[in-house]
């Protein structure tokens, strides 16, 4: 062996404590930060901010090291779901939204700014007669107002720039949808495959308990407690993501049953494997493309949830996200119907591309079918 | 006889399933020696599986239920031990492999990945030790450039080759008895042949005890010491592998070799035994064998055979040999 080869082996090995050193390091400068935030400086970050550096952080660290390590199989199931032009539309249409969620605020005015100068305005390309009262003379005078191109999607009746306001709507959902289905699916697949797995009693009581969850109407639950805890997005999510698992436990449990009896398990177990051990590193990676697929088409039912409760007025006023900017803009369907249909439209493409690329997973995890 | 390392008395596992009580094991007494390998024979459903996942607890329960008998393992009685202890025990002192390696791997993780696993779960090496145990211990089981097929999935390797990635993993912290339930017979002849040479090789540089299971008497007499033929859940016959091959004392054994095709005769059909395997849920009374047997005696209806030693170490369960019979 050469020297050269040894060097590269030997760093090789370091790679590993590196990583944990790095994590180690970063989690300690984010501790001090929030430290100085907490007692010395208000307000450095969000929260959110800090939940955001800790998972991005566990991502290039972890995360990325193996995705490339399995670059053999991304490639191949990006070869099955590439078929489909509908999931793959789909996803360009999230990176998209993605991309519009992260740095879109950065060129857009700030979408709470109200100028009441330039309210009602139409979006580029439309005009509008209005008629306007006027004091001096008492008279209605008719006037038309023609978009501009410095508010391409016109404004709100406050004079709010509309596109400011999608664009961080489109931040909101996607976080609504990101979190409450984190929980969901979190939460779904630990009780699905601990009851698949333990069997017996402890299967029983946690699926009655599943059962119980699913024909309880969370959707008034979330109203009832929106309503005694008062309108917080965190609370909000949380709430979604708590009562929103049952399909997915039912899911993963059926899926899980069958690998509980196949051969690795018992032969794991006679290897000296505990249940956790079984249940976290033989089970769950097993059924990690169901739960990608399940993640992807529940992400859609937990945006619309999100905007159907700020449509009704139970969102959190602070937030502007889809729903409430639907809900103000319905008032005054005919005649700023752009206020509405604006974040309507987001409301369907987001929807539409999460479950085209729902679809498209599936069909391309799923060994049996020829696409 | 050498040291004893795993003593089984009157072992009796039931599976109480909806049809009534299968008595699947019922009564097995055997010692395993130190770096002995004993064989445990029989048909189909005799018990030999079930027997073996009784000494490691793996009884799936219900319907599954070792209802007596003592298994102790240098005098530790593994049946009143918590399960913690237990699994310890098994994969660092008793580790098993099993018949299909391709469902007896996980598919989704590498081969070097689980023995890893394997490595770091007993022995709390670092990741860096553990892969370098791995890759030796692959090459000890004779895989052709280890570190090559560390990465490799359980579907990319052959049938011979997954076997032996299972033998390596289950040999990952030099257990003291290897369990071998029936490893060649997912297997064609020819890796069957290299999967014997392994464990042969085994046999010699480890000071290991193996408890090889499987229904081929030729595979018996290639790697067995002692021998145990069960049938029904009850031990027939046990014995060293040559006297039992030159001088079977059970009829079923002795109609189980004479079952074997022999090159030097020409025969038109194979000889065998009549009859099929005894229902365990409502099983003939006396001995499970006296419907096939064609030496069968009155009492054989009646009473369960008693144990009878032939000379040391050859005990057959059998009227024809005990006083009982004799007189009958």
């Amino acid at each position: 062996m050469t020297n050269r080869f040894k060097n590269i082996k030997h760093i090789a090995r370091k790679v590993g404590m590196v990583k944990n050193l790095a994590f180690i390091a970063v989690m300690a400068l984010l501790g001090v930060v929030l430290l100085l935030d907490i007692f010395v400086v208000e307000k450095i970050f969000g929260l959110l901010v800090y939940l955001y550096i800790v998972l991005g952080t566990l991502f290039i660290l972890y995360g990325i090291p193996s995705l490339y390590a399995s670059r053999r199989l991304i490639k191949y199931y990006w070869q099955r779901a590439s078929r489909n032009r509908l999931a793959v539309g789909g996803l360009a249409f999230i990176l998209f939204l993605i991309l519009l969620a992260i740095i879109g605020p950065l060129f857009t005015t700030d979408p709470t700014a109200a100028n009441f100068e330039e309210k009602n305005l139409p979006p580029v390309g439309f005009t509008l007669e209005e008629s306007v009262y006027d004091i001096k003379t008492g008279q209605f005078t008719t006037h038309r107002i023609t978009g501009t191109g410095e508010h391409p999607v016109g404004t709100d009746d406050k004079g709010r720039d509309l596109l400011a306001m999608i664009i961080s709507g489109a931040g909101v959902s996607l976080q609504v949808g990101l979190f409450a289905t984190g929980i969901a699916i979190a939460l779904g697949t630990l009780i699905g495959v601990t009851a698949a797995y333990l069997g017996g009693k402890m299967d029983n009581i946690l699926m009655r308990f599943t059962d119980i969850m699913m024909t309880f109407p969370f959707f008034l639950l979330l109203v009832f407690i929106v309503f005694i805890f008062g309108p917080n997005l965190v609370f909000i999510v949380i709430v979604i993501g708590l009562t929103g698992w049952t399909g997915t436990a039912r899911l993963i449990r059926s899926e899980s049953l069958s690998l509980r009896t196949r051969e690795f398990v018992m032969a794991s177990k006679a290897l000296g494997a505990s249940d956790n051990r079984i249940i976290l590193s033989h089970l769950i990676p097993n059924v990690i493309s169901l739960i990608i697929v399940i993640a992807t088409l529940s992400i859609p039912g937990v945006i619309l949830a999100e905007a159907a409760l700020s449509f009704i007025g139970l969102g959190d006023p602070n937030v502007a996200s889809w729903g409430m900017i639907l809900r103000a803009g319905q008032q005054n369907l005919d005649t700023t119907w752009w206020v509405a249909v604006a974040p309507g439209v987001m409301l369907f493409l987001t929807v539409l591309a999460f479950n085209f690329l729902g679809d498209g997973l599936r069909d391309a995890f799923d060994p049996r079918s020829n696409i | 006889m050498t040291d004893v390392i795993l003593r089984i008395r009157n072992l009796r596992t039931y599976f109480f399933t909806r049809r009534g009580i299968v008595k699947a094991v019922d009564g097995v007494d055997f010692d395993l020696g130190k770096s002995e390998c004993l064989c445990l024979v029989g048909e189909s459903g005799c018990g030999k599986t079930v027997t073996a996942l009784s000494i490691l607890s793996l009884i799936d329960s219900p319907p599954g239920r070792i209802v007596g008998g003592e298994i102790y393992y240098n005098n530790l009685n593994l049946l009143e031990c918590p399960p913690d202890q237990i699994r310890r025990i098994r994969g660092k002192e008793i580790a098993m492999i099993f018949q299909d390696a391709q469902s007896a791997l996980n598919p989704v993780f590498t081969i070097g990945d689980q023995v890893v696993e394997q490595v770091k779960l007993h022995l709390g090496t670092t990741t860096r030790e553990a892969k370098e145990k791995a890759i030796s211990l692959l090459e000890e089981v004779g895989i052709p450039t280890p570190e090559k097929v560390a990465n490799y999935y359980p579907h990319q390797l052959s049938g011979g080759m997954r076997q032996r990635a299972m033998i390596a993993m289950s040999l990952s912290c030099d257990p003291q008895i290897l369990i071998a339930d029936e490893p060649t017979t997912a297997v064609d002849v020819t890796v069957k042949a290299q999967i014997m040479d392994i464990f042969n090789q085994l046999k010699n540089t480890r000071q290991m005890s193996l408890l090889f299971i499987t229904h081929e008497l030729s595979i018996v007499s290639e790697i067995g010491d002692r021998i145990l033929v069960m049938y029904g859940g009850r031990v027939a016959e046990t014995t060293t592998v040559s006297e039992l091959l030159n001088n079977p004392k059970h009829p079923y054994t002795a109609s189980l070799i004479k079952c074997l095709p022999d090159i030097t005769q020409v025969r038109d059909r194979l000889e065998t035994i009549p009859g099929t395997v005894p229902s365990l849920i409502d099983p003939p009374g006396g001995c499970l064998f006296h419907p096939r047997c064609d030496k069968a005696l009155p009492i054989c209806r009646e009473e369960k055979p008693p144990p009878v030693t032939i000379t040391n170490g050859h005990t057959v369960f059998c009227h024809l040999y005990s006083r009982k019979g004799e007189m009958g």
